[in-house]
């Protein structure tokens, strides 16, 4: 590459690309990192759905789909991650909205209250989560004292206690995607809006809510895509119909040996986030999305 | 195209972020010593018995330089099995020992499959080791091992031999049951007669089927093959007093703070529960699933030799019983006598004819079809 253009000359044409991307060179070293450590194990997983055992084709996909309880725990994994994405929503873009009125050495405060959970371990939060939720645990110790209840309420170990637990976990993961777009609104528009006879409310949902909605829908992506992955929190908080996906992966893997059907479970569910990745990129302009959202 | 670009990224983003937060945190939630054997494997090679393998077996020759990798899952169970025989094995013959503590049927598949053995030794549970693994697993040297002098009830095959037993066992509460005794399974499924929730372990093959029937009337002999719609109807009749549980901590938990009235459990956690935690569990041994873990040499270890002598070791007589100084985990050669203190507390010694044992090899064979049934069960 001796071409490469000195400062002030002016590229011939064959060489204005090179010229334009000579510093997408830097991008080299994550690119072959993705290659060798991400895409090439893909690649053989994926394989291995077919090939094992010897000669398998597609009998390991026709496994999963012939047991009823396989696309019951499928469907299952979905519903939850819908809950959580939703719960996050909710919880969450209030949150980030406050942070972008508050003054900011207090939206600083909140940022670390929500990075907190980044802090510690899935593992240490979930078992939290139970001592909290427990029958013995301190809600029901506290409304049992108060005398509001006389029976432990049941909240371990049921679609609840999945939902606290992987949205308390997932929350920052909505709430700095839409925090990142928030930001960028300017105050003016808000300004312009009550200029020209808009209500603050109305203002707010006809023009504050649909500049945040790049930030929204990075924010319910990242979450639900996440929220998928689960089985720690649904195994540790769920109850017996609470089966996530995962799990059946980690036993087939682990225990079962059974790889050739592990990997056929996985590739299954990574291509349904691929088909829900690629239907969002239909409905929304994802490089905006995730551009605006990186960026910040 | 454009805006395609940004889907490895959000892909990458995501691995990378669940890499961080979600990802890696299971390990060790499944694969605490896991259930154990019984009848089924093949008994064809097994030597005539002589004098000569035990005291080959008992009194191993130096080997000064070999250092073998032993593999078990770590905790006190690890440190009993230290102190019995790695301890006494290394003051003897001069061989080292590492250690790892993450014992795991995938990680062998993956070192003999790569081509890469760092293992030699390794523990593992009763769904391990059969001849459905031969392509994974060195046959052990029965000339040195005294297999005749193991208890044949525990699914000795040609590539594994039993090294500690224990049971699954009834544990229960007496805060919890008001001071009433559980006389057996039966009991477990009569919530009328002992209120309170029921703890059981989140695995098709746990043993949860098997008590089932057993609640059910069947005797411990015709459990095999599991009559699955028998057990799922008797299961169904308490689901909602059902609470999993995934780790053995989790089950220790459990039964001690009373959360559960009674759990299927490992003796050793009841034990743990009642000695170390101090809390009113007591076993019921009635109707109890004998069970064991089991020592294999992955294929291709490259201390294969050494690896068989140290087998045969810990399977001698004088030395069999030793983790029992420390856990309440028995010996599983007939001739070994277990800790004193602790011989009360064992599985083995409580067996009686009322006792089951898994048939691993059927287990093994019909696995799928089991699991689906527990899954169908959950999740309906």
């Amino acid at each position: 590459m001796s071409t490469a253009a000195g400062p002030g000359d002016r590229p011939r044409p064959g060489l204005r690309i090179l010229a334009a991307n000579r510093w997408s060179i830097l991008v080299l070293p994550a690119a072959v990192f993705l290659a060798v450590f991400f895409l090439a194990p893909l690649a053989l997983m994926s394989l291995r759905s077919v090939t094992d055992p010897a000669g398998a084709g597609l009998s390991n996909y026709e496994k999963f789909f012939a047991q009823e309880a396989y696309l019951r725990v499928l469907t299952n994994t979905f519903w939850i991650a819908v809950i959580s994405t939703v719960t996050c929503l909710v919880v969450g873009y209030p949150f980030a909205y406050l942070m972008t009125i508050v003054p900011g050495r207090v939206a600083g405060l909140l940022l670390i209250a929500v990075l907190l959970p980044f802090w510690s371990s899935l593992l240490v939060r979930t078992f939290a989560w139970q001592v909290i939720l427990r029958d013995t645990g301190i809600i029901n110790r506290f409304l049992i004292d108060l005398g509001l209840i006389s029976e432990p309420l049941t909240l371990i170990r049921t679609t609840v206690g999945v939902i606290l637990g992987m949205s308390h976990i997932l929350l920052p993961f909505m709430v700095l995607p839409i925090y990142a777009v928030m930001r960028r609104i300017d105050p003016e528009f808000g300004r312009a809006a009550a200029n020209l006879g808009a209500s603050p409310a109305s203002a707010f949902l006809r023009v504050f809510v649909p500049l945040s909605l790049p930030g929204v829908v990075a924010g319910c992506l990242l979450v639900f895509v996440l929220a998928l992955g689960f089985y720690i929190t649904p195994a540790l908080l769920g109850g017996l119909r609470d089966q996530m996906i995962s799990q059946l992966i980690v036993q087939q893997i682990q225990q079962r040996l059974d790889w050739g059907f592990g990997t056929a479970m996985s590739v299954l569910l990574m291509a349904i986030t691929l088909v829900i990745l690629f239907i969002a990129s239909r409905a929304v302009r994802l490089r905006d999305v995730f551009g605006s959202a990186v960026e910040d | 195209m454009r805006r395609w670009t940004a889907i490895p990224a959000v892909i990458a983003m995501t691995a990378i972020v669940a890499t961080c937060t979600g990802g890696g945190a299971a390990t060790g939630s499944a694969s605490a010593p896991s259930p154990a054997g019984s009848v089924g494997a093949g008994t064809s090679a097994a030597p005539p018995a002589s004098g000569d393998t035990t005291s080959a077996a008992c009194n191993p020759p130096r080997q000064e330089g070999v250092t073998l990798t032993f593999v078990s899952f770590g905790g006190v169970y690890q440190e009993a099995q230290r102190k019995g025989w790695l301890e006494p094995y290394t003051a003897l013959t001069g061989v080292q020992f590492t250690e790892d503590e993450n014992s795991s049927n995938a990680t062998i598949k993956a070192q003999v499959e790569a081509g890469q053995v760092t293992w030699d030794v390794v523990d593992v549970g009763n769904d391990f080791g059969l001849d459905a693994n031969a392509d994974l697993l060195e046959a052990l040297d029965f000339s040195l091992i005294p297999r005749d002098e193991l208890n044949e009830d525990l699914g000795i095959s040609d590539y594994r031999i039993p090294d500690i037993t224990y049971g699954v066992v009834l544990g229960y509460n007496t805060e919890a049951t008001a001071g009433k005794v559980p006389e057996g399974w039966a009991d477990y499924f009569d919530t009328a007669k002992i209120p309170g929730k029921r703890g059981a372990w989140d695995y098709s093959e746990g043993g949860m089927f098997e008590f089932a029937l057993m609640a059910d009337g069947v005797a411990p002999a015709d459990l095999y093959p599991l009559d699955l719609p028998r057990a799922t109807a008797k299961l169904n009749t308490i689901k909602d007093d059902i609470v999993f549980w995934g780790s053995g901590a989790e089950s220790q938990e459990l039964i001690g703070s009373g959360e559960v009235a009674m759990t299927m459990i490992w003796n050793g956690r009841a034990w743990s529960a009642k000695n170390i935690d101090n809390k009113p569990v007591e076993i019921q041994w009635n109707q109890q699933i004998v069970t064991a873990d089991y020592l294999v040499v992955p294929k291709g270890s490259p201390n294969k030799d050494a690896a068989m002598k140290f087998i045969a070791y810990t399977a001698c007589a004088a030395n069999n019983a030793k983790p029992s100084e420390l856990i309440p985990y028995g010996p599983t050669n007939k001739n070994s006598q277990p800790n004193p203190d602790m011989v009360n507390d064992l599985s083995v010694t409580n067996a009686d004819e009322n006792s089951a044992y898994f048939d691993d090899a059927y287990l093994i064979e019909n696995f799928a079809e089991i699991d689906a049934a527990w899954l169908a069960w959950k999740t309906q």
